[in-house]
C-alpha cells in the first residue's frame, strides 16, 4: 500500500487554526509568529504546472548512460570541458546509481565555476589555476555534494570531494522555480494578503548549506525565498527535491541582521508545541462533540466526548507502544509516543493531528476522523519507527479507537502492542462478554485474551458496555474485518473501575511496563492484582492492547515499509498493521 | 590521559541483535591511560585507574567502563580484545549488582583516587529511571568498586513529568578535586530551573552554583592564563564559560563563548560534552537534544573543532 492509497476514504478537511476553538492549558503561549506558522500537509500537496517541463528534463536525464542532469545556468566553452571531464572520472560518478540495482539516483550539476586558489587545498599535482574548474554536482536521493577540481589544461580530475548531508549552492533556474513555488502557494498570498512579485523574494538562493534553512527530516534540498513586509519577514520553506512548499513562518526582520533560521524541524516542532501540546482543539461534527491534544507520552489524547449531547467517553489514549522481537529474550523498547519538546516519547508528533472525512466503500460520507502520526526521523531505516493513532467518529454513533505501526523497526520477528486507555464517561457501567449463548457480567476488574475460541455475537461484538440508564456499546474488536488491512488483533483487554481520588492513569503516564512480556503482563493489570475490584455498576476503564507481529514475507508485509527508488529520489512503501475495536451503540 | 569512547552504529552493516539505539548521552571510559602518573593541571588530566579494576584481574591497558550497552542497565566493565578496535569484541565484561541499582547511567568522571562518578539519564522511556531519582549522583569507591549515592540534588516537591531530565553533564577539576554537576531537572518550556552544581568530591558537599540555566555538556580548559569551565546550554546551540578560581570555585557570571548554531548536518546541536585537545583546541561534541526520549539509530554524535584566536580572544570553529 502506498502513502496515498492508505487515505482513501478520508479527504482532508483542514487544520484548525491555532486560534481557533482552541483552550489553553495553563502554560504560557508562543507567540503569534509561531501561532501562525503553518506546516503544509504532504495529503494537500500542491503541485505546479510551471515544474512539468522540468520534471521532464530530470527523467529523461536518468535514463542516459551516465544518468546526471548537465548544468543549466550558461557555461563557457572551457566551464562545459571542465563538466564533461568530470562527468567521465569514474570515481566522481560511483555514487550516481544505487549499487545493487543499478538504478539511478537523482544528480544534477548545479555550478561550474573557476577555481579559487582556496579550492586547492588539498590538490598534490602542478596545476594552473586559471586552467581550472570547480564543479558541483547535488545527489537528491542521498543528499550528498559532489565536488571535483577538473583541469582542463591536463583534461583530468585532480581533486575530489563528496559530503553527504550537504548541497551545493543552486543555480539561477532553481532559484526561480523556488521563487515560483513561493508566489504560487496560497498559503504564502495569504498570509502576506497579496501575491507577490518575484522582486519581493528575498534571499532564495540560500541553500540550507549556508545555514539560512534546513529539511533536517526529509534530507531535501531545501530554500528559503522570504519576504519581508514592514518589520517582518515571512520565511517560505521551499522543497527542491519534491517542488512544493514545506511551510511558513513569520520572524522578525531583527536591527543587525541575526536571525535564527525558520528550518523544517523547527517550524514543526514549535508549531506542534504550541498548537497542540499546550493547547486543547474542541472539535463539533456531525453530532459528535469532544476536545483533543497531544500529550508527552500518551499520544493523541481526546476528551469530554459527546455524542447528540450525552457522554461517551471521559478520555482515551494511546499509552505505550511494547515492541518486543522474539529472536532475544527481553529485546525491545517500550516506545512512548508524544510531543515533541519537553516529552517523554521516544518517537514524537511530525506534523499535526489531521481531521478528514470519513467515507464508505460508496464514497458517502459517514463522519469523520481524526488521526495523528508519530514517526523516528530515520524512518522507514532500521530501528525507527512510524505509529499511526486514529480516531473514527460515525455519524450513527458509531466509534472507532484505532492505532498502526508503519515498521520498521530493529527486525522482522518484532510484535508490536499498543495499550489504549479508553475511560468511560457514564458514572455506572456494567462490562459483559458474550459466551455464545448470551451476555455475562463481570463481576470484578479482570483480564482476557481474544483468541481462536472466543465467542463472538453474529455481528461480531465480543463485549457490551451498559449504563444504569440503558445506554451503551457493543465492543467489535479487530478481527481483520475493518478494510484497513488490519488481520486481526489478538488483543488483551482488561476492564478496572476508576477510582476516586485515585489517578490509574487519567493523567498523562509514564511507561505502563517493559518492552517484552508476552503474557497478559503489558502493565494494566497493575490496577487489578493482587486485590481486583468489584466494577458492577462503576465508573469503568478498558484497557485494550492489540498483540501485532511483523512480517517482511514478500507479499504477506505487515507491519512494515521499505524504501524505493522512484525517479531517482526515495519514496517508501509501507505495510500498516492497523488494529483497534469498534463501539457500536445499543440502539 | 583519559579517552572517552563512544560507541555508535556501525553504517556499513546492520543486524537486529546489536541494533539497539543508541542515546549519545551513553558514554564509556578507557582506563589504560589511567596508567599516567604524573597530574598534568594545565590539562586538567589527573585521573587515575581505579584500583578494584586490576583487583578484578581486568587488564585496565584494555578495559573501559560503559554506560552505553543498550542491553544491559547501568554500568559495565568491559575487556575489550582490541582497545582501538570495539569491533573485535570483548574478552570478558563484569557488572557488579550495585551498578543497577540507579537503572540507565550516562555521563561518567573519574577523580585522582579512581573513584567513578556516575549519573542517571533515562534511556527510550522512564521504566528504570523514575523522575524523583534523576537528581541522585552516584560514586563507585575505587577501591571496592562498589557504587552507592553520593550526593542528592535539590529538588522541588513537585516535578515537571514532562521532562524526564536530572543530571546530565559531569565535569572535573583536579587542583581542587571539584565536580561540576548540570542538572535540568524541573525545568519546562516556559522556564529554565536548571543549575551547575560545585560539589567537593571528597565531602559530597555543595560549595557553589549557577541557578536558572539549563547545561548539557561541560569540559574544563585553561584559556588566557584562566582556568574555566565551559558549558553548552541545553536549549540551544550556544556554549558559555564561567572562571573559575584555584579552590574551584565560580569567579564572576558565564559569558558566551560561541556557538554550534549552522554548525554540523543539524544546525542546532547542543555540546554534549568538551574537552580539551592536546594543542590547546577544544573538542565540542554535539549532538541533537529536545528534552525528550528520542534515540534515532542513525545520530550520530558530531565533533567541532574550535581553536583560540589569541589576537582576537575567541574561539574559531576549525572545520
Amino acid at each position: 500500500m502506498r502513502l496515498p492509497s492508505l487515505i482513501l476514504f478520508f479527504i482532508i478537511l483542514f487544520f484548525f487554526s491555532c486560534q481557533n476553538n482552541k483552550s489553553n492549558t495553563g502554560v504560557a503561549p508562543y507567540d503569534n509568529d509561531v501561532l501562525q506558522s503553518m506546516i503544509i500537509d504532504a495529503d494537500t500537496l500542491k503541485t505546479f504546472d510551471f515544474v512539468d517541463a522540468h520534471v521532464e528534463e530530470i527523467k529523461k536525464a536518468l535514463k542516459l548512460p551516465v544518468p546526471v542532469l548537465l548544468c543549466k545556468d550558461t557555461l563557457t566553452a572551457l566551464q562545459k570541458e571542465a563538466q564533461a571531464i568530470a562527468l567521465n572520472d569514474s570515481v566522481f560518478i560511483q555514487n550516481i546509481r544505487q549499487p545493487l540495482t543499478k538504478l539511478p539516483y537523482r544528480c544534477e550539476i548545479f555550478g561550474v565555476y573557476p577555481a579559487r586558489e582556496s579550492d586547492m587545498s588539498y590538490v598534490k599535482v602542478s596545476y594552473n589555476l586559471p586552467d581550472c574548474y570547480r564543479v558541483e554536482m547535488y545527489n537528491y536521493a542521498l543528499n550528498t555534494a559532489s565536488v571535483a577540481i577538473a583541469d582542463t589544461k591536463q583534461k583530468r580530475l585532480i581533486a575530489l570531494l563528496s559530503q553527504v548531508q550537504a548541497q551545493p549552492d543552486i543555480p539561477a533556474y532553481l532559484k526561480t522555480i523556488a521563487i515560483k513555488i513561493a508566489i504560487e502557494s496560497p498559503e504564502v498570498q495569504k498570509a502576506l494578503g497579496l501575491k507577490p512579485t518575484e522582486k519581493e523574494a528575498l534571499m532564495a538562493s540560500t541553500k540550507t548549506a549556508l545555514n539560512r534553512t534546513r529539511c533536517e527530516r526529509s534530507r531535501h534540498l531545501c530554500v528559503a525565498p522570504t519576504f519581508v513586509k514592514g518589520d517582518k519577514a515571512l520565511w517560505a520553506i521551499v522543497d527542491l527535491t519534491e517542488y512544493k512548499l514545506v511551510g511558513i513562518r513569520w520572524t522578525n526582520v531583527g536591527t543587525n541582521g541575526v536571525v535564527t533560521p525558520v528550518t523544517e524541524r523547527r517550524l514543526q516542532d514549535d508549531k506542534i508545541t504550541a498548537c497542540f501540546c499546550e493547547q486543547e482543539t474542541l472539535v463539533e461534527r456531525d453530532g459528535w462533540s469532544l476536545r483533543y491534544m497531544l500529550t508527552s507520552s500518551d499520544g493523541l489524547r481526546i476528551a469530554q466526548v459527546s455524542f447528540n449531547g450525552r457522554p461517551v467517553l471521559q478520555s482515551a489514549k494511546l499509552v505505550d507502544w511494547h515492541v518486543s522481537y522474539s529472536g532475544t529474550d527481553g529485546f525491545g523498547y517500550s516506545d512512548a509516543v508524544g510531543c515533541p519538546y519537553f516529552s517523554q516519547a521516544a518517537v514524537v508528533a511530525l506534523q499535526p493531528p489531521k481531521l478528514a472525512q470519513l467515507k464508505d466503500d460508496k464514497n458517502n460520507i459517514v463522519g469523520f476522523t481524526l488521526e495523528q502520526i508519530f514517526r523516528s526521523e530515520g524512518w522507514p531505516g532500521a530501528c525507527n519507527y512510524n505509529y499511526n493513532q486514529r480516531y473514527e467518529f460515525y455519524k450513527d454513533g458509531r466509534f472507532r479507537i484505532a492505532a498502526a505501526n508503519i515498521g520498521r523497526g530493529c527486525g522482522n520477528d518484532g510484535t508490536y502492542r499498543p495499550v489504549f486507555r479508553i475511560a468511560l464517561a457514564a458514572e455506572q457501567n456494567n462490562f459483559a462478554e458474550w459466551d455464545g449463548s448470551g451476555w455475562q457480567n463481570w463481576l470484578q476488574e479482570k483480564w482476557q485474551v481474544q483468541g481462536p475460541a472466543t465467542n463472538y455475537t453474529a455481528q461480531n461484538y465480543q463485549y457490551r458496555l451498559l449504563d444504569n440508564a440503558g445506554y451503551g456499546y457493543y465492543v467489535e474488536p479487530g478481527k481483520g474485518q475493518f478494510g484497513d488491512g488490519g488481520r486481526g488483533d489478538n488483543a488483551y483487554v482488561y476492564t478496572t473501575a476508576s477510582k476516586p481520588g485515585t489517578d490509574e492513569g487519567e493523567s498523562d503516564m509514564v511507561t505502563i511496563g517493559p518492552c517484552c512480556n508476552t503474557g497478559y503482563q503489558q502493565g494494566p493489570e497493575q490496577f487489578i492484582e493482587p486485590d481486583p475490584d468489584n466494577i458492577q455498576n462503576k465508573k469503568l476503564v478498558v484497557w485494550y492492547v492489540a498483540q501485532l507481529k511483523n512480517d517482511d514475507t514478500k507479499g504477506r508485509e505487515y507491519c512494515w515499509a521499505e524504501s524505493l527508488l522512484e525517479n531517482g529520489v526515495y519514496t517508501t512503501k509501507i505495510y500498516p498493521c492497523f488494529c483497534g475495536p469498534m463501539f457500536i451503540p445499543i440502539k | 590521559m583519559i579517552i572517552s569512547k563512544h560507541k555508535l552504529f556501525d553504517p556499513n552493516g546492520f543486524s537486529w541483535k546489536v541494533a539497539y539505539c543508541f542515546l549519545l548521552f551513553l558514554g564509556s571510559l578507557f582506563l589504560y591511560s589511567c596508567k599516567e602518573k604524573e597530574v598534568e593541571y594545565s590539562n586538567n588530566n589527573c585521573k587515575v585507574s581505579p584500583p578494584f579494576i586490576n583487583k578484578l584481574g581486568f587488564n585496565p591497558a584494555n578495559s573501559y567502563l560503559s554506560t552505553s550497552d543498550g542491553q544491559k542497565i547501568g554500568l559495565v566493565l568491559t575487556e575489550a580484545v582490541d582497545p582501538n578496535n570495539l569491533a573485535m569484541g570483548s574478552t570478558r565484561t563484569y557488572q557488579d549488582s550495585s551498578w543497577k541499582m540507579a537503572g540507565w547511567l550516562a555521563p561518567i568522571q573519574i577523580d585522582d583516587k579512581g573513584n567513578v562518578f556516575v549519573a542517571p539519564v533515562p534511556f527510550i522511556n522512564v521504566l528504570h529511571n523514575p523522575a524523583r531519582q534523576q537528581n541522585t549522583l552516584y560514586k563507585l569507591e575505587g577501591q571496592t568498586g562498589k557504587m552507592a549515592p553520593f550526593i542528592n540534588l535539590p529538588l522541588p516537591d513537585s516535578i515537571n513529568s514532562n521532562n524526564p531530565f536530572g543530571i546530565i553533564g559531569l565535569a572535573y577539576l583536579c587542583e581542587s578535586n571539584t565536580l561540576y554537576i548540570s542538572t535540568v531537572a524541573t525545568s519546562n518550556r516556559q522556564a529554565e530551573h536548571g543549575a551547575i552544581y560545585e560539589v567537593d568530591a571528597a565531602t559530597a558537599k555543595i560549595t557553589g552554583k549557577i541557578t536558572d540555566i539549563d547545561v548539557l555538556g561541560m569540559g574544563i580548559a585553561y584559556t588566557d592564563g584562566h582556568r574555566k569551565l565551559y558549558f553548552g546550554k541545553a536549549r540551544n546551540p550556544a556554549i558559555y564559560s564561567v572562571m573559575l578560581n584555584k579552590d574551584g570555585s565560580f569567579s564572576g557570571r558565564p559569558q558566551p563563548e560561541f556557538t554550534l548554531e549552522g554548525l554540523g548536518p543539524r544546525g542546532d546541536d547542543k555540546v554534549r560534552r568538551i574537552r580539551l585537545d592536546k594543542d590547546g583546541s577544544l573538542l565540542v561534541y554535539g549532538m541533537e537534544f529536545n528534552f525528550n526520549l528520542i534515540a534515532p539509530r542513525e545520530k550520530q554524535e558530531m565533533l567541532y573543532h574550535f581553536v583560540y584566536n589569541e589576537e582576537e580572544r575567541k574561539w574559531m570553529y576549525a572545520p
